[in-house]
């Protein structure tokens, strides 16, 4: 089973998506925040997908990413975020973080699952 | 309603009362980027919640202050007064729809659905505005949230019976940005089949360069699909930047272009042109290819730029945002740290745990009694010890549920502000000790009483802004809000600056009232304290808080609930301030254990004043004579109806409560007693003169009195038989205020 791990410090998107995703087989972990995430990475946690949102209090994802992208065994994992601001600006500076790809919200389950099948396989 | 609703509503709440206290504070810092921020964030959550939970007329509503706020963000509106207060009205619409969406109706009804238009237009209104603002901010939520899909119909159209041509070459950083290139195939197959695949290694360096950790490969794809082309551009959509991808759709004309490709695989400027010419490509293609275009002709057209030159043209990667993007982070405080190690409880939950800990303390002191009485050291000592760690538990357990005071102290920027605009006053809040910590269950109940007495000093202790000027003040008025630990207490104090309390004015009420005699001789302190006297105002009601300057003895008796005190100091002409003091937690209690009978009672120590032997007693009546004063009391005998025979020896309990006093006879007298409180059973709720219940060490149950209760009725009781003199006395069983109804 792959493990998606969770971030967004909206309780109401880790809910909707975590759920999205059990049903459609996947495990799932959480964070509320990109403080709580990198600490999960750094113990080691075995993931196949970080979906991260970008505007977060305190570390925001942008610097999530890049934190997660230092450690070794995060490399070369697929990082998603979760942006509604159809700018490039931001979805370049993440990509130059690190990530993967983005998931523009709101996303329909299919969207969401389309996506995640187009990173993790 | 469903679990993801009821957590978003709970979350949107929160979001709402963080962006309130942040308006709030963009008057005085109007150009603070993180306050700012942390505003259009609060809006985007609620926003991205609502779009998750399909509540469209939060999200539209929403929508429309984001683009405001997004304005206000990007520096193309700057705050005003009025902006802000139309902001202020939103964030207030918003709590409105969220209650709707609570309630579980469709959306706003009425005059709430007219107040958002009024709103919506008003923002509308701001937009339109702004001077050259940004087009794509002030968008409608359709374009601005889903990118429309580019679809170009080219010449060919779509041949079913042929395949697509799909021409890959990926960034070296591609695995970097943790995508697995062989991802896209196996997505491009479940398009569709994939009829052929060569993979292109040219650009594999020698063993010596290369880096394993970039790619090097291309793939030539054919794809027989009946999606269209767009579909298939968006797999590659997250490496587009980086990757030379082209797309042939099926048309034999194109199938040239092919060979010129494979043979040229960097020119693919001019590759562009050509297929712009042929109608294949997209307009995403176009701009990339004009911009690698512009970007060849600055540079003599020499050498293909780097991706970061390529993204600095663009102007999407702008040196001053990443620039306020460090300093932003480096302004990110300590609070925000804090937040993120905090873990969010049921507070049924800690209720629970705190009820189990209470239990456990009662367990503990049984067993202790235990081990006493088996006389074994050893078995004393253990107990010993575990009783101080049940203590230290309890302790702990209590701090969880202890809340700062800051939250409620803050909502009143919000009262302040509007009060003193409604007045006509000018008006500041200052907050002090928001970090002290209470217990939760007693910063739910404190709200009420506070924004009375708020009200009132804003209302009545704050002069007019011409009368503090002739008497020699600053024209802004400042209530204050303090709080601080006090020997096992929290004091909160609400003070004002204004004229204070006029002495005068209150004697000659009290006397009006029956409340004092004419002639009689009150300190200072007790005649401003007269305002609490119930009768001391004229209209009585709970339910007017409004602080008109009345229902001062509301706000006394809604403390008092909560085991607490109130009183007031003033000075003339300086100001009046308000003190609370209420017990950190209402779980336990310092209590005075007494016996009638067998029965054990437990009085609230910070009640008892002292306890004397009752003897002397002259008359039948409930009435002594205390060192002069008459000292009504009751016995708990009669009250309970505890069978068996008076001792010879019974004490009195003087208690004393909101300054009258009374005695409570008992038996024993059985000293002082920390304990547990346990709220009493539905079953028992309507019982009087009974606050809780404790178990004793020995595990008997003590029902811990409530005195509050007990000294107003048995000072009304003895009232009515005073007025009932002549008359013959009803007997105190009869006229039982304790008895069931």
């Amino acid at each position: 089973m792959k493990t998606v791990f969770l971030v967004d410090d909206s309780a109401t998107i880790l809910l909707s998506i975590s759920g999205i995703l059990a049903k459609a087989g996947y495990a799932t972990e959480k964070a509320a925040s990109g403080e709580e995430a990198l600490r999960k990475l750094q113990g080691g946690m075995k993931i196949d997908l970080l979906i991260t949102d970008l505007n977060m209090p305190g570390m925001n994802g942008i610097d999530l990413i890049k934190e997660v992208r230092k450690l070794p065994a995060y490399k070369f994992v697929p990082i998603l975020f979760l942006t509604t601001e159809s700018q490039q600006s931001r979805k370049m500076e993440a990509k130059a973080a690190g990530a993967s790809g983005w998931i523009v919200k709101p996303a329909t389950a299919d969207e969401l699952l389309n996506t995640i099948k187009l990173v993790v396989r | 309603m469903d679990e993801i609703t009821s957590v978003y509503i709970q979350e949107s709440r929160e979001q709402l009362a963080e962006m309130e206290s942040c308006l709030l504070g963009l008057e005085q810092n109007p150009d603070d980027p993180d306050n700012i921020n942390a505003i259009f964030r609060a809006a985007h959550t609620i926003k991205g919640g609502a779009g998750v939970i399909e509540c469209h007329f939060i999200e539209a509503f929403t929508h429309r202050v984001e683009n405001v706020l997004d304005a206000l963000r990007n520096g193309a509106l700057t705050v005003t007064p009025t902006l802000t207060t139309l902001l202020l009205g939103c964030c207030d619409h918003m709590v409105s729809l969220i209650e709707v969406l609570a309630a579980g109706e469709a959306g706003p009804a009425g005059e709430l659905q007219a107040q958002g238009e009024v709103l919506s237009a008003q923002v509308q209104g701001f937009l339109d505005g702004m001077a050259g603002g940004e087009p794509a901010a002030a968008s409608e939520l359709t374009v601005a949230d889903r990118e429309p899909a580019v679809e170009v119909e080219n010449a060919g159209g779509i041949v079913l019976n042929d395949s697509w041509h799909v021409s890959v070459r990926f960034g070296e950083n591609v695995m970097r940005g943790g995508m697995d290139p062989l991802s896209f195939i196996y997505y491009l197959a479940s398009l569709g089949e994939i009829l052929n695949i060569a993979t292109i290694t040219d650009a594999i360096p020698v063993a010596a360069e290369m880096d394993p950790e970039s790619c090097y490969l291309g793939f030539e794809i054919q794809l027989q699909t009946r999606s269209s082309k767009a579909d298939i551009e968006r797999v590659f959509d997250f490496v587009r930047d980086e990757c030379e991808l082209r797309i042939l759709p099926p048309n034999s004309r194109l199938s040239e272009y092919l060979k010129h490709i494979q043979e040229l695989p960097e020119d693919s400027m001019r590759l562009g042109e050509i297929l712009v010419r042929c109608g294949a490509l997209t307009q995403a293609e176009l701009e990339l290819g004009l911009s690698q275009q512009k970007l060849a002709l600055g540079d003599d057209g020499t050498s293909a730029p780097p991706l970061g030159e390529i993204l600095v043209d663009h102007k999407v990667v702008n040196p001053e945002v990443v620039e306020a993007a460090v300093v932003k982070q480096a302004q990110v405080s300590d609070k925000k740290a804090r937040e993120a190690r905090l873990v969010r409880v049921q507070a049924d939950k800690l209720d629970q745990l705190i009820d189990l800990v209470g239990e456990l303390v009662i367990a503990g002191a049984s067993a202790n009694l235990l081990a006493q009485k088996s006389r074994q050291t050893d078995l004393v000592e253990a107990t010993s010890v575990l009783s101080r760690l049940v203590e230290n538990i309890r302790d702990a357990a209590l701090q969880l549920r202890m809340v700062q005071i800051g939250d409620t102290f803050n909502r009143f920027q919000r009262v302040v502000r509007d009060v003193s605009k409604e007045l006509g006053k000018e008006i500041e809040l200052h907050i002090s000790g928001a970090e002290t910590e209470l217990d939760k269950t007693v910063v739910e109940k404190i709200g009420d009483p506070l924004m009375h007495l708020v009200r009132n000093s804003l209302d009545h202790g704050i002069e007019p802004t011409a009368l503090r000027l002739e008497r020699g003040k600053p024209a802004c008025g400042r209530v204050s809000l303090n709080a601080y630990h006090d020997s096992g207490s929290i004091v909160i104090e609400v003070a004002d600056d204004g004229g204070g309390l006029n002495k005068e004015k209150i004697a000659a009420k009290a006397v009006e009232r029956g409340l004092i005699q004419p002639g009689e001789i009150l300190s200072e302190h007790e005649v401003v304290n007269l305002i609490f006297e119930p009768g001391f105002s004229t209209v009585d009601k709970v339910s007017n808080l409004s602080g008109r300057g009345v229902g001062m003895d509301v706000v006394r008796r809604n403390i008092q609930a909560l085991r607490g005190t109130v009183d007031v100091a003033s000075v003339d002409g300086q100001g009046a301030t308000f003190t609370i003091r209420l017990p950190l937690t209402l779980a336990i209690i310092d209590g005075f254990l007494v016996g009638v009978n067998k029965a054990a009672y437990v009085i609230p120590l910070d009640t008892v004043v002292e306890c004397i032997e009752l003897k002397n007693l002259q008359s039948d009546r409930n009435f002594m004579n205390l060192r002069g004063e008459a000292l009504p009391f009751i016995r708990l005998r009669e009250l309970f109806e505890i069978p068996g025979n008076v001792p010879s020896r019974e004490s009195i309990v003087v208690v004393q409560f909101a300054g009258q006093r009374a005695g409570i006879v008992v038996d024993q007298l059985m000293g002082e007693f920390q304990t547990v409180i346990k709220p009493l059973g539905a079953m028992f709720r309507h019982l009087r003169g009974i606050g809780g219940s404790t178990i004793l060490g020995s595990g008997d149950v003590a029902l811990i009195l409530d005195v509050a209760a007990l000294v107003q009725s048995v000072t009304q009781s003895e009232l009515q038989r005073f007025s009932e003199r002549g008359q013959s006395a009803p007997a105190m069983l009869s006229n039982n205020p304790f008895s069931q109804h």
